[in-house]
């Protein structure tokens, strides 16, 4: 049998490999198996069509965490984060919104709406980032077990405590609001325009399974000023290369840092012994073994799929039983021969470099959870939209583009189930409802690539197409993420650590739960 | 002129009159000023149809705070206040029903017609939910403490509260922190899987809200149906004689304890000087001076109603008139010529003395609220019916019946037109032909019928939006965010001015909590300044 390793790493995707680069920096021996032939999980670029690139699951880099950045120094690994210029969102009248990097051009455009929101949405983005800073801390921290007696625990705990107290009465209220309403409720006391409204609450549902109109989706609004914080409208961006390049550079910092990569090594099961975990047996046979195994797996693959749940106290498979991880999205990505041609804003400019959101009104998007909620996919979507090829050219040959399209609602459980008909029937939806903002679509469409949450699952190891490893519900943040009393990134296993997007602080391509999970280890095990 | 009192309470709420009888048996010279020719508020009996008496809006009561009926003596007030069995007869579409009973043991095996699974369940539930309900209790019985901690009691409160949470076991209090955002839907999915009491255990969570089971504090509303008791589905209580029997007697002891209670009395605006409260003025231009107001009133009603804009802090205005108070509910009240038989019930078992409800699934109930979500009412609505005159044969003319019918969902302000007599009638009727669907021939029996839309419960009884509760009980506005957040503490930004109902916490429903909290605080201040 081959060499034991000091750690093994279940899964290539850039929370594993995040994991994997930092461990091996602490001097671990590290190895990562990842199942398909190509590094990055969810955060990959293929050719699926010669000479288009595609980002093929996950297309913006949102929250990727800037000390990773530079303790991993990616940038000197090809790492280039090119900036979103602006949201642009078409309306079926032939209007538009566009808010743009430039806060000015913002006021002017919103003026044109309504010049009461143009002055609210100053003073809610001052309110907003508060918050966000607010909350930072909670990001970048190990979840404290609230019901332990642990001086650690106390201590953790007793911060958290005078971090929010010092907020005052007024912005701990609004945080409170925050976390418990719904996106519409929470911007209808801010704002009137309805487009503005329904374009910001977009950003409150994206992987999750519920409405705008649904308590508990206004929290998700603070994600898109968590990253103005850290220097940066540039946080929201694409990755020079698409999505993968992101997993690439952190794949070759870990290997320069010491860590052996392999590909079409899938992992069949975790192996362990007396509660201990020894390594892991791949789909091939072959068993590896290791003094650590860290998954970055979901947590229903991980603990359900490759242990035996006798291995676990009941409680604890109960809860992740129970751990929400309904996949609401799919994805559609097209080579096309030429721009998009948007009735609203013909031809080409800048606001094809940005974000483009098909989010008409909240009752649009209600509207299209509500056919979900039922087992359909929504008849028109909402549809969040990126030309990559427009702000680096490399991503398809020259004059041609790729468009990588976000589509909610798609759920996992559609009635009568998904299969080639109803994988088709769903790209024509998507493509049907472009049109009605951009006619030229269709005929500029050269190959289409649709992915349902189906797909989403067999390919990248989703369970149930969920983008976040697990719903980001409040009852599924911080210590309750994945199970209480486990969010820590530990286990019921000795030594089996887990650093998935299931973990704190949840989904996005940010890589912070490889980080703290490291962090975490390396207080266990040293080199 | 008259006064000065020591307090004078707007509005004989049944909040309003237990504040009142506190103060009253305290010493205190008060006086209840209510609009309408009657007391009680929401929690009113009347007589819309001659020879039939209806309970107008609420007609089922929560358990009072248990102090109240201690200490008002209420019981000996000639007050009766009954449990029906069952607690719950659902009747379903294909005929056959869902009847919830006292008896844990009867209910799993009713519950055993649709699911074993869930039968074996039942009692486990109940016992699961244990926890978070005894937590909750110790929640209800406090005045909630500021957030972020301002005084040492506040933060003297927080660890109390935490301390009895820890105290419940360290599995029950993450497992209590868990419950409580979670929505119905999540809650319901982890444990059953038949839809009819998916249906039944879901219309608890979404009761009295404009929201869906799929909304994320709905789970913590469903709690409020449940019980600590080995019942599990909490026994609500009928009053015999009528809701307003209740409100009677509350009237009755301030009265007793020397206190003044005046109908028709319309409070127009509260008096201020300075920052101080200092009494009321009447529609008919009366001035009563007293040194402290107390509004049963809800926080729209109070603060951009009774007085003036300029009387506040702006902030605090904004956040009054953010309160969510988006109402959805009506009542249908129907003078029966029989008892309606109801397809799959079983005459014997007397199935209708409690709370008949048409909620056969989540999904119903979720399809009701999309309906209104986008302004319409719900095609097929979720209803609450009761039928007191199974208890109290007075109620109606010999062998005819009297049956209150609460619906949900009817937006108080719908996508298109306005709650004019037509609409009305429309309600009426699909009330009538709901229930048709699953008591056949019930229409043949209506004799007479009165429909209380949305608007009329702002109209009428004063409810802002037709809200019930005085502010939508969702997350965002529960303990010390209600009514906004630091002023849950019964005190306002007035000096002297006081809020003591629904729209305090903790909330809605016919308690008499949010009315004994605010007596208690009106004490305590009382007995600080002399």
């Amino acid at each position: 049998m081959a060499r034991r390793y000091d750690a093994i790493v279940v899964g290539g995707g850039h929370n594993g490999l995040v994991n994997a680069a930092y461990l091996a920096r602490a001097g671990l021996d590290v190895l990562v198996l990842e199942k398909r032939h190509v590094l990055g999980g969810a955060a990959v670029t293929e050719e699926v069509y010669p000479g288009f690139k595609y980002s093929v699951c996950s297309y913006v880099v949102s929250l990727l965490r800037p000390e990773i950045i530079r303790e991993l120094d990616l940038a000197s690994h090809g790492l280039e984060i090119l900036p979103l210029e602006s949201t642009f969102t078409p309306l079926p009248n032939g209007d538009h919104l566009v808010r743009w990097a430039d806060h000015d051009e913002t006021r002017r455009e919103l003026y044109r709406h309504s010049p009461r929101d143009a002055e609210a949405y100053d003073e809610f983005g001052r309110l907003m980032l508060q918050l966000a800073m607010a909350v930072k801390p909670i990001l970048g921290m190990v979840p404290p077990d609230p019901t332990s007696f642990r001086p650690a625990d106390l201590t953790k705990l007793a911060r958290l405590g005078k971090h929010f107290g010092a907020l005052g009465s007024d912005k701990l209220a609004a945080l409170v609001k925050l976390m418990t309403m719904s996106s519409a409720d929470f911007l209808n006391e801010w704002f009137e325009t309805e487009v503005l409204k329904a374009t910001m609450a977009a950003s409150g549902i994206i992987g999750t399974f519920l409405g705008p109109m649904s308590p508990g989706t206004a929290y998700v609004l603070l994600h898109h000023y968590m990253g103005e914080i850290d220097g940066a409208y540039r946080a929201w961006g694409f990755a020079r290369g698409g999505t993968g390049a992101v997993s690439e550079s952190i794949a070759s910092a870990a290997r320069q840092l010491g860590a052996e990569i392999r590909t079409e090594a899938g992992v069949e099961r975790i192996l362990s012994k007396d509660g201990r975990v020894t390594g892991v047996a791949l789909e091939s046979g072959e068993e590896i073994d290791a003094r650590l195994v860290v998954s970055g797996l979901d947590p229903r693959r991980t603990f359900l799929g490759l242990l035996d749940r006798g291995d676990m106290p009941p409680d604890f498979v109960e809860a992740i039983w129970r751990f929400r991880i309904r996949g609401s999205s799919g994805k559609v990505n097209l080579a096309l021969g030429e721009l998009p041609d948007f009735t609203a804003l013909p031809g080409n400019g800048p606001h094809l470099r940005g974000a483009i959101s098909i989010s008409p009104s909240v009752e649009y998007l209600e509207r299209a959870y509500d056919d979900a909620k039922y087992g359909e996919f929504s008849r028109r979507p909402y549809m969040d939209i990126v030309l990559p090829s427009m702000i680096d050219p490399g991503m398809a040959p020259p004059g041609k583009h790729v468009m990588s399209i976000f589509v909610q609602y798609a759920p996992y459980e559609l009635n009568g189930g998904w299969n080639d008909r109803r994988r088709e029937a769903f790209g024509d939806a998507v493509i049907d409802t472009l049109s009605e903002y951009a006619p030229n679509i269709r005929d500029a469409i050269l190959h289409r690539q649709v992915l349902t949450p189906a797909d989403m699952e067999e390919t990248f190891g989703l369970t149930e197409g969920n983008i976040f490893h697990g719903e980001l519900s409040l009852h599924q943040l911080f210590f309750l993420r994945p199970a209480p009393a486990w969010a820590n990134y530990r286990t019921p296993l000795t030594n089996l650590y887990q650093c998935g997007s299931g973990t704190h602080p949840g989904g996005g391509v940010c890589g912070a739960p490889g980080r703290l999970a490291a962090q975490e280890i390396l207080k266990e095990h040293r080199s | 002129m008259t006064g000065p009192y020591d307090a004078v309470i707007v509005g004989a709420g049944h909040n309003g009159l237990v504040c009142a009888a506190y103060l009253a048996k305290a010493g205190l010279r008060v006086v209840v000023l209510e609009r309408r020719e009657v007391v009680g508020g929401a929690a009113v009996t009347e007589e819309f149809i001659p020879g039939f008496r209806f309970d107008s809006c609420a007609h089922l009561i929560d358990d009072m705070h248990p102090a109240v009926v201690r200490d008002l003596g209420l019981a000996g007030n000639g007050l009766e206040i009954r449990r029906p069995e069952p607690t719950v007869f659902a009747p379903l579409p294909d005929g056959g029903h869902l009847t919830v009973t006292r008896d844990p043991a009867a209910t799993a095996a009713a519950i055993r017609r649709f699911s074993t699974a869930d039968a074996e369940r039942w009692s486990s539930f109940g016992t699961a939910m244990r926890p978070a309900l005894q937590f909750l209790e110790h929640v209800r019985a406090a005045t909630p403490p500021e957030l972020p901690p301002a005084r040492s009691g506040d933060f003297l409160e927080y660890m109390k509260l935490g301390l009895r949470l820890r105290l419940l076991g360290a599995r029950e209090m993450t497992e209590v922190l868990r419950l409580l955002p979670m929505s119905a839907e999540e809650l319901i999915d982890e444990w059953f899987e038949s839809e009819p009491l998916r249906g039944l255990l879901a219309a608890f969570g979404v009761r009295g809200l404009f929201l869906g089971p799929r909304a994320a504090g709905t789970a913590f509303a469903m709690l409020g149906g449940l019980s600590v008791g080995s019942e599990v589905v909490r026994a609500s209580g009928m009053i015999v004689g009528g809701i307003g029997r209740l409100t009677q007697a509350l009237a009755d002891t301030v009265v007793a304890n020397g206190g003044l209670v005046r109908t028709s009395a319309e409070v127009e605006r509260i008096l201020t000087a300075g920052d101080r409260a200092t009494g009321v003025v009447l529609a008919d231009g009366e001035e009563i001076l007293a040194r402290r107001v107390i509004s049963n009133a809800d926080p729209k009603r109070t603060f951009l109603g009774l007085l003036e804009p300029t009387e506040l802090d702006p902030e605090f205005v904004r956040q009054v008139r953010n309160v969510r108070m988006r109402g959805a509910f009506a009542k249908v009240h129907l003078a029966l010529e029989g008892l309606p038989r109801f397809r799959g019930s079983d005459a014997e078992t007397e199935p209708l003395q409690g709370a008949i409800r048409i909620s056969p699934s989540l999904d119903y109930l979720e399809r009701a609220y999309d309906d209104a979500k986008y302004g319409g009412v719900s095609r097929a609505p979720f209803l609450e019916a009761t039928i007191p005159s199974l208890t109290d044969p007075d109620l109606a003319p010999p062998g005819q019946h009297a049956m209150s019918v609460y619906l949900q969902y009817a937006p108080h302000r719908l996508q298109d037109g306005e709650w004019d007599a037509q609409r009305k009638e429309a309600l009426g009727d699909l009330v009538v032909e709901t229930l048709c669907e699953y008591a056949p021939g019930l229409d043949a029996l209506v004799h007479a019928r009165h429909v209380t839309s949305p608007a009329d419960l702002e109209s009428v009884y004063g409810l802002t939006g037709g809200c019930t509760s005085h502010g939508e009980m969702a997350l965002d506005q529960l303990f010390f965010m209600r009514p906004v957040p630091g002023w849950a503490r019964y005190r306002t930004p007035v000096e002297g001015l006081y809020l003591c109902g629904a729209g305090t916490h903790p909330g809605g429903g016919v308690n008499g909590a949010p009315g004994h909290h605010a007596a208690r605080e009106i004490i305590r201040d009382a007995k600080k300044n002399g």
